[in-house]
């Protein structure tokens, strides 16, 4: 472990607070009217972030908000022929700097996803690469999988460091925060101070612990071809998706959705273009002007998610799931749909 | 509750061939999780399973159900209900929306059931259940080796706590003995007293700050059994486009106001709107006092007579109320 | 900022400069980028598209359907149809919109180099074809016969009628085909695919591109294969919603294929590989 801070838990707030005087400092908080979910947002004095659990959706909407402008336009008169109209355009507001404190290993692997289509495709996304570039991960390392986690299973883990900024490790009473890129090395000295060597050691000894753990039973990589092959199978897909309700939770909780849909709102002369979250599992996702719609049944749409995530994304991308195991899907679904089976079901060729 | 899953197993079993499918429950991916079960063969009655996590309400899957069956063999759709479900099943039949000798009803008395989310906030290192018992004031859970005592509240779903209607109103076998309710027939809803005697702008601020975080997922609209038009709803049309995407509370507010009119007088309270929330948002409140004033204005409840019409549904020149 | 070398959302500014009626509900526009000095250096490939922006409406995609040569102004063919479609068609000359272009990819023309072609359209369909047939007429030497065959329901259907004198005296083959019998109607008639099969093209050295309404397409596909063309002699486009146009939003995908990045012009080689999504 190369340099590392440690910082206790009663010192924490005071650090984030005087943090979010430079920054936007995003913490998963419950909220709710029975408090029962935790959702990531900007940190207030007298706030208790949460540590223990994963976050109820994950925390895509800081680096992919749920709505946001993509420029703004206005209708004038043209002034060299007052006739005429011109239209004027403004777009890309100045973006403050941001810090993720508390996100998951399979969060980070979500933005990984992020990264891959909105940076390195044909075109680089303007929007997503700024606040990408201004937003420093502090990745939690995780003791506490659950039932419905499975990162194992997707080529990643709970000790998985991959595109994370700064790398905290839970020891008694505090976070033993070690700093992986140039971005984390920048802020890591607010937080504490550098490390002792007994504390080093028991975070050595939580991590060991953590890199020894397999989440998830089955190996859901490599489906691209049983996919495939089952792809035309409409019994199976009917039968797997029969209560699936089509609404679009698991792909707003998703850390590695990021399908989205651009509309424009204008009020008389301005307005302006948006992009906002959509998902595939909307039933007008697909369908055209004409009326036509490719996917006009549930079953077609889920196996389109199934695809995307487990045979389609991989193929384009070097074998990379755009699934990270975070099981947000299957947790927060009003009737438990879960993806691990039905891969495991091509996977295994028979139906579980 | 082993006795029950059988005895449901046995009735379905008895009138097999002339149904389609069956809906009930079954295990899910854990022990906290029930989950929808689609039964299409007689092996796998055997999933069937009655138990306080039990919580999907099964008659919204109903509709799409008889539109996709075979129009030729004609089959009949086998359902488990518990008291709220069956009225959402009979608001169904109100509407013409399920025609009544289309579905083979088993009705189950039902003590209540958890709040999956209520419960995993409080015991969050809950592992394997292996089983939870309903009292009058308590919820007895065995886990893990051990055996604790909750106080209701804590853990039966909001609904649950204010029911008047445990047993199933319509069915064609029963399982079990009729249970009592926990309150009196005319009793009031008492999240509902508690808006109401906060001033207007208290009370618009409450609901402003709820909606805040809603994401427009718009999973409350897809569990709900009476909203059939998902596929065209009003929120979602391009052509007219009645709500930009912008993620807005104007926009979010709206969609909730859309939502609670068109089921002024259709919402039946099985309460799956709030349970699947998954930012918490106490949805069916808004349709709790909409049931208020229908009822204060016609004095009309949906889905407790499959006979009766709904008041806004019907056009009576002879009613002076309005 | 607003750079649209650095924003790919962001649409150039253009003018309407001429609008043709080619149908009752398809209207060709001739637009030109406001910014000149773009304007002179925009290149582009047959088969590409734009996305047309009604800002305060929306975007569509079409396809580019002037030849690349044609330096003065960019051509789409609109079908009215939807919300974007139907403020376009209320467009005058010298009214503002976007353009979103170059995207996509093109037709190959590395595979017709040389051959015949066989170019087989029907209403609309004739819009992504016209380019490419441009260009080849644009570089007659380059290529073998030229032979159009174009149908629509009725005369009335038909698109760029005021240019199949040009056509046929750059080159090309021009076979014209209604559904039936009308006043005044000297060529054909009959359904796209039978005239293709009355003409017995030979697949010898020969590439077939096709565009139309998915029944016609059907049966053309059926038509050329019974006839002995090869899965990749045979070009098409396809079409489904877009929205970014640069492989990011994820909705136009066909199994791991997207539309708007890995088409729209493909060979049926690759369109039979692909999952059966259309």
């Amino acid at each position: 472990m190369t340099e590392c801070y440690y910082i206790s838990q009663n010192e924490l707030p005071a650090v984030l607070e005087t943090v979010s005087g430079l920054m936007d400092v995003w913490v998963p908080l419950k909220t709710g009217t029975h408090k029962t979910a935790i959702e990531f947002a900007p940190f207030t004095p007298g706030c208790r972030p949460i540590f223990d659990r994963q976050s109820t959706s994950s925390p895509k909407s800081v680096l992919f908000p749920q709505s946001e402008t993509l420029f703004k336009f206005r209708y004038l008169k043209d002034e060299s022929d007052p006739t005429r109209q011109t239209v004027a355009l403004t777009d890309l507001e100045e973006i403050r700097p941001a810090l993720v404190f508390g996100l998951r290993p399979c969060d980070a692997r979500g933005f990984l996803v992020f990264d891959k289509v909105f940076l390195d495709g044909i075109a680089k996304d303007p929007y997503y690469a700024k606040r990408r570039e201004k937003t420093v991960l502090a990745t939690l390392a995780c003791k506490t999988p659950d039932s419905a986690c499975f990162c194992s299973s997707v080529g990643s883990g709970p000790g998985d460091r991959q595109n994370s900024d700064l790398w905290i490790i839970p020891i008694d009473d505090g976070f033993v925060i070690e700093a992986l890129t140039e971005k984390g090395r920048e802020v890591l000295p607010r937080f504490g101070k550098p490390a002792g060597e007994s504390q080093i050691k028991q975070a050595e000894k939580v991590q060991k612990h953590i890199d020894g753990l397999t989440v998830g039973k089955a190996d859901l990589t490599g489906a691209g071809s049983e996919f495939t092959r089952r792809f035309t199978d409409t019994e199976f897909w009917r039968d797997q998706v029969s209560k699936c309700l089509s609404c679009g939770m698991c792909t707003f909780n998703c850390p590695t959705c990021y399908c989205f849909n651009i509309t424009d709102d204008a009020h008389g002369l301005e307005g302006e273009r948006l992009r906002s979250w959509d998902s595939c599992m909307f039933n007008h996702y697909t369908r055209e002007a004409s009326g036509h719609n490719p996917r006009p049944e549930k079953y077609e749409r889920f196996r389109n998610r199934v695809g995307h995530k487990f045979s389609y994304f991989p193929e384009r991308y070097d074998g990379m799931m755009a699934c990270c195991g975070c099981g947000r899907c299957i947790r927060n679904c009003p009737v438990s749909m879960d993806i691990r089976q039905i891969v495991r079901s091509l996977k295994e060729n028979a139906d579980v | 509750m082993n006795d029950k899953n059988k005895i449901i197993k046995q009735t379905f079993q008895k009138v097999f061939d002339d149904l389609e499918v069956v809906l009930g429950w079954k295990q899910g991916f854990d022990s906290l999780h029930m989950t929808p079960a689609f039964i299409r063969k007689a092996s796998d009655l055997d999933q069937l399973v009655f138990n306080p996590q039990c919580v999907q309400n099964l008659s919204g899957y109903l509709f799409s159900t008889l539109k996709a069956a075979d129009p030729e063999k004609q089959g009949k759709i086998g359902i488990c209900v518990k008291g709220c479900d069956s009225r959402s099943l009979t608001a169904l039949i109100q509407e013409g929306l399920v025609e009544r000798d289309r579905v083979y009803i088993v009705g189950i008395p039902c003590e209540g059931v958890v709040d999956v989310k209520k419960l995993r906030n409080l015991k969050p290192s809950l592992t394997e259940i292996s089983g939870i018992t309903i009292e009058a004031d308590e919820v007895v859970i065995e886990a893990d080796g051990k055996t604790e005592r909750f106080p209701i509240a804590d853990v039966l779903a909001h609904k649950c706590l204010q029911c008047r209607y445990p047993n199933p109103l319509i069915y064609d076998a029963l399982i079990g003995e009729p249970v009592t309710a926990r309150v009196a027939q005319d009793a009031a809803r008492p999240a509902v007293e508690q808006l109401d005697a906060l001033s207007l702008e208290a009370r618009r601020n409450f609901w402003l700050t709820e909606m805040d975080r809603c994401i427009r997922c718009y999973a409350c609209r897809n569990a709900c059994p009476m909203c059939v038009c998902q596929d065209s709803c009003i929120a979602e049309t391009r052509s007219p486009k009645w709500l930009s995407q912008r993620s807005d509370i104007s926009e979010k507010f709206l969609f909730h106001m859309i939502r609670t009119v068109h089921l002024a007088g259709r919402c039946t309270e099985c309460g799956e709107c709030m349970r699947v929330c998954p930012v918490d948002i106490p949805v069916t409140l808004l349709m709790e006092k909409m049931n208020c004033i229908v009822k204060e204005l016609f004095d009309y409840e949906a889905g407790i007579d499959p006979e009766s019409k709904p008041p806004l549904q019907t056009y009576d020149s002879s009613k002076t109320g309005i | 900022m607003c750079d649209t070398t650095i924003n790919p959302y962001l649409p150039e500014l253009a003018t309407v400069k001429e609008i043709i009626e080619e149908t009752h509900n398809i209207k060709t526009f001739r637009i030109v980028l406001n910014d000149a000095e773009k304007m002179k250096n925009f290149t582009f490939e047959s088969g590409q598209v734009g996305q047309l922006s009604i800002f305060g409406v929306g975007e569509s995609t079409f396809v580019i359907n002037s030849p690349p040569s044609e330096k003065d102004y960019l051509q789409f063919s609109v079908m009215r149809t939807g919300e974007v479609t139907q403020r376009l068609h209320q467009l005058n000359e010298g009214d503002q919109i976007g353009v979103r272009a170059p995207l996509g990819k093109g037709f190959p023309l590395g595979l017709l180099k040389g051959k015949d072609l066989l170019f087989i359209g029907g209403g609309i369909g004739m819009a992504p074809m016209r380019t490419l047939l441009l260009h080849t007429l644009d570089h007659r030497s380059d290529y073998g016969n030229i032979k159009v065959i174009y149908g629509a329901r009725t005369p009335q259907d038909l698109c760029y009628g005021y240019e199949f004198d040009k056509w046929r005296e750059g080159g090309a083959d021009l076979v014209l085909t209604i559904d039936s019998e009308a006043a005044g109607w000297t060529e054909r008639v009959g359904f796209v695919p039978t005239v293709l099969k009355e003409e017995k093209p030979s697949p010898d050295n020969s590439v077939a591109v096709t565009c139309g309404p998915p029944i016609m397409i059907k049966f053309v596909l059926q038509g050329l294969k019974e006839m002995g063309f090869a899965d990749n002699q045979i070009l098409t486009t396809l079409e489904k919603r877009m929205k970014c146009g640069i492989g990011i939003c994820g909705r136009c995908n066909i199994g791991s294929k997207y539309v708007c990045v890995d088409g729209p012009a493909f060979t049926y080689d690759q369109l039979k590989d692909m999952l059966p999504e259309l």
